[in-house]
């Protein structure tokens, strides 16, 4: 063979037009000729270059002047590049979200050290929602929610999802969006303001009768059903719109593209302020926070005059500096106001209420109470950060002494109650106890990271069983088999988010919580789950 | 304090992964070019092994060569595109791909300046002809296409094309035996 013959099947495979016979020749050539294989090399490197260069940036201008008909397909590779770095990682995130979960030092992201890691796999965030009704009714969607590929009708309301590319589209009800992934969705019905920042260029949205490539920009979608039409409205930057059985046309800032029954409009002007945006959501965001946070308030001030109640703490401080957790309950008792030790003031469930975070191994708050009861009940609202301890406090008794209740979250994101009394079977022995243990099942995983969650346990020391709720809801029920009725509950010094007096050589001494706490109230009774429900409603931040 | 969302990467690892990626990336994809006929595959294995190599990324001994690192999850992403492949595309048999692949890693610097030396030839085409590579190599732009539109015969506009890689290719080599003369 010539090097003639050489360079031309090189090409031939290079141009994918190679025959069978052709690469069987080659194939022959390569084995035995080091500077064949070479060159093929190097043909490689020039078709790299080449790509790259007619990527950079595809001026098809000059060539097309004259040919009135479509060019090729205009990829713009120097977007495309970055696209395909964003594309791929964000199908990274798509496939699992906490594979470097293992190798990280900081404690902020490990919210359970588990031998097996847990994954989230999803393609967006559903960030905002005012008023907000899915359908689906109570498998409702709340803020903070990952999204994983598939349907999405939002009833009424609007919605704020944040795709893990970048692009945030804000969906106003009645919608039906379907993601596909974090660089693309369809829109079957309904409103939508779209915004693509840079790393998710190339984002795609397809509507009846288009298809639409985001070039970087803002733009408007319509939809409606029933008439059978689609409109895109530009109104920043740039979009691509495929539309079926036509040719591409590109839309600026101000154009718009119309489809009704297969019939392409362009529209000569676009109103941008049809479409809620986020200033929209900002204000009903607003108007609707204050409304939750009224409505909550109202509640507390009803509720400090439950006679049922130990301590009350609505953790609102008179000032930045305030050291004292203030008891609320009435009549007012300061001998129960708590001492803060550490934790620091930082925004609660809302941005004009204020909530105790607890970050160091120090942080706590102290507390008195004296007395014997025979039941109680344990509320609050906590966002963990983290569950960094194989034990995580909630409220802790100093001295696990007999009767001394423990309420804390467990390691792998369990809720555990305790309470231990001494063992009858040993009255000899002082120290021998019998530890009555309740878990709650899993209820703190990574995916409740930073979200507010109501807590709450019940107790009965005559029926010995003990209630376990999140979110208003029951989530375990149990009665101990050590249980003996009639033992007191007592409590003395003891601390929220922390544990002031590990017995001594205690394996598990550190247990400070990692979180915030908005709201701790400790009753004298095991509420009903009524109650409880009722509580979770009205503090709910959503 | 604030939280981070769970799906954010640490920053610093991101980082110093997506500076290398893209730094190694003509590199990574002349390689595969090398290996697999056709773009569509080159594109599918890039896009795995970004994923694979990020995955892995907290293996990666910074001490050693990235290129060596990334060239081995490439070559094996490759062999399995190619093994996927295997029925409707002409494939290299194993022992072609290993030499093929052997030896671009081995002179993976010279073919770092022969890309350069192609750059610079690039450099040196009238603007039409320019003009021309752009459009023909912009990625599904097909030759006939091209043909159609320009009003030349596909069989003249191959030509001229290949005219053109054999000129480029004969700089480039012209290039970097001054070069070396030096």
């Amino acid at each position: 063979m010539s090097a003639n013959d050489t360079q031309r099947l090189i090409a031939a495979w290079t141009d994918g037009s190679i025959s069978r016979e052709d690469f069987a020749a080659l194939e022959k050539i390569l084995r035995n000729d080091g500077h064949a294989r070479s060159l093929l090399r190097r043909e490689a490197n020039l078709e790299v270059l080449l790509r790259e260069g007619a990527s950079m940036d595809a001026q098809l201008g000059a060539w097309h002047e004259n040919s009135a008909s479509a060019p090729p397909r205009s990829i713009r590779r120097r977007q495309s590049l970055l696209w395909a770095m964003a594309a791929a990682l964000a199908l990274l995130l798509c496939l699992a979200s906490f594979f470097w979960g293992g190798h990280r030092e900081s404690q902020k992201n490990k919210l359970v050290q588990q031998p097996t890691e847990e994954t989230n796999t999803g393609c967006a965030i559903l960030t905002r929602t005012v008023n907000a009704a899915w359908e689906g009714g109570d498998t409702a969607k709340r803020n903070g929610d990952t999204l994983r590929a598939g349907p999405l009708h939002l009833k009424s309301g609007l919605a704020q999802i944040e795709f893990f590319s970048g692009a945030t589209l804000l969906l106003e009800g009645d919608a039906e969006l379907e993601i596909v992934s974090a660089l693309e969705a369809v829109c079957h019905h309904g409103k939508a303001r779209v915004r693509v920042p840079p790393p998710a260029h190339g984002f795609k949205l397809e509507i009846p009768g288009m298809k639409l490539v985001d070039l970087g920009t803002e733009f408007g979608l319509e939809v409606d059903r029933q008439k059978q039409s689609a409109e895109v409205q530009v109104f920043e930057g740039e979009v691509e719109a495929h539309p079926e059985g036509g040719a591409q046309v590109n839309l600026k800032k101000g154009e718009g593209l119309q489809s009704q029954n297969h019939a392409l409009t362009r529209l000569a002007s676009v109103t941008p302020e049809d479409f809620a945006g986020a200033e929209k959501l900002d204000s009903l965001n607003a108007a609707h926070t204050r409304t939750r946070h009224a409505a909550w308030f109202d509640w507390t001030e009803r509720m400090r005059h439950d006679p049922r109640l130990l301590a009350f703490f609505p953790f609102q401080p008179q000032n930045e500096w305030d050291r004292f957790a203030r008891n609320a309950a009435l009549p007012e008792d300061p001998l129960k106001n708590g001492g803060i030790v550490g934790a620091t003031w930082a925004q609660g469930r809302w941005p004009m209420k204020n909530a105790l975070e607890f970050k160091r191994p120090g942080d706590r708050v102290r507390l008195r109470i004296p007395g014997k009861y025979n039941a109680l009940t344990f509320a609050g609202w906590v966002r963990v950060d983290g569950l960094d301890r194989k034990y995580n406090a909630l409220l802790l008794t100093d001295r696990y002494d007999s009767g001394a209740p423990h309420w804390q979250i467990y390691e792998d994101g369990r809720l555990m109650f305790s309470i231990s009394y001494p063992d009858p079977t040993q009255p000899e022995n002082q120290k021998a106890k019998r530890n009555q243990i309740y878990f709650s099942p899993v209820v703190f995983n990574r995916s409740e990271t930073g979200r507010w969650h109501h807590i709450a346990v019940t107790y009965d020391s005559q029926s010995g069983e003990a209630t376990q709720y999140l979110d208003g809801k029951e989530v375990s029920r149990e009665v101990s088999l050590f249980h003996a009725p009639g033992r007191e509950i007592i409590y003395g010094d003891c601390e929220l988010g922390n544990w002031g007096m590990p017995t001594e050589k205690h394996k598990f001494p550190i247990r400070n919580f990692n979180g915030r706490m908005d709201e701790f109230a400790i009753f004298r009774a095991a509420l009903s789950p009524q109650e409880i429900k009722r509580m979770w409603e009205a503090g709910n931040p959503e | 304090m604030d939280n981070p969302a769970p799906h954010e990467p640490p920053p610093e690892a991101y980082e110093t992964f997506v500076r290398l990626f893209v730094a190694h990336e003509m590199r990574l994809r002349s390689f595969l070019r090398s290996l697999l006929q056709s773009w569509t595959d080159v594109d599918e294995v890039m896009q795995e092994t970004s994923i694979v190599a990020w995955r892995k990324f907290s293996q990666f001994d910074p001490a050693t060569s990235f290129m060596a690192w990334a060239a081995a999850i490439a070559r094996f992403e490759a062999l399995k595109c190619l093994r996927k492949h295997a029925r409707e595309r002409l494939v290299f048999s194993d022992d072609i791909f290993d030499m093929v692949a052997d030896e671009s890693l081995a002179e993976a610097d010279a073919l770092e300046r022969h890309r350069a030396a192609l750059k610079d030839c690039m450099e040196k085409l009238d603007p039409q002809q320019k003009q021309l590579l752009r459009v023909a190599y912009t990625p599904g732009v097909k030759f006939n296409e091209l043909a159609a539109q320009s009003g030349r015969s596909v069989q003249a506009l191959y030509k001229t094309i290949q005219r053109l890689r054999a000129l480029l290719l004969e700089c480039a080599e012209r290039q970097l035996r001054k070069g070396a003369a030096t």
